[in-house]
């Protein structure tokens, strides 16, 4: 499971059935200080994450399918909930 | 799964029959400074490795696809298929703010 900032969101037409209906979100994952990391990817957004929220996403191909309700789902990062808080003693 | 742009495509002569009816696509993955404006005209070439994505879903060049990677990818499948990057969206738009705390 990774930290990550919502930086925008993502339509396709034409997709895997699994998501068809789901909110496509842009994720950017978050190192320590808050700092980006890599480039942006997209998870599956059930929970109404909105711009620039930290949320935990989940790279765990088998919550996702138990998320969407799919056993021959290919998505494997979905947020699995909205970062309130976080502490790093080390920073 | 990450983001890419459809560069080319590759031709197997021979090939797991497992993988037959599908198309190889050459994919560059896109960076962040790239994906604004990127499903309306061609951004150039990210300095991240190209890959090879399995694609049925009927990508092609030039498109801006969503591919999912590792075991997932192979989830679609009702038969053991050996890939491991599959192409499972074509996106339409993309819309990318960057956060900055000013």
């Amino acid at each position: 499971m990774i930290i990550a900032r919502i930086v925008g969101n993502a339509i396709a037409a034409h997709c895997h059935r699994s998501l068809s209906g789901k909110t496509l979100l842009l994720c950017q994952q978050l190192g320590d200080g808050d700092v980006n990391v890599g480039a942006p990817f997209v998870a599956i957004d059930l929970f109404g994450a909105g711009l620039h929220e930290r949320v935990l996403v989940s790279t765990d191909g088998l919550g996702a399918r138990h998320l969407v309700e799919d056993d021959s789902s290919p998505i494997r990062m979905f947020v699995q909930g909205i970062v309130d808080e976080t502490q790093n003693s080390q920073t | 799964m990450r983001i890419g742009q459809v560069i080319g495509k590759t031709v197997l002569s021979v090939q797991d029959p497992a993988c037959e009816g599908g198309r190889w696509l050459m994919v560059n993955p896109l960076d962040a400074s790239q994906l604004n404006g990127c499903c309306e005209k061609t951004p150039s070439l990210s300095a991240q490795p190209s890959l090879i994505v399995y694609d049925n879903i009927g990508a092609g060049e030039g498109d801006i696809i969503g591919f999912s990677e590792g075991g997932e990818a192979t989830a679609p499948f009702p038969h053991p298929i050996p890939i491991d990057a599959l192409c499972i969206a074509i996106f339409d738009q993309i819309h990318y703010t960057a956060f900055s705390t000013n």
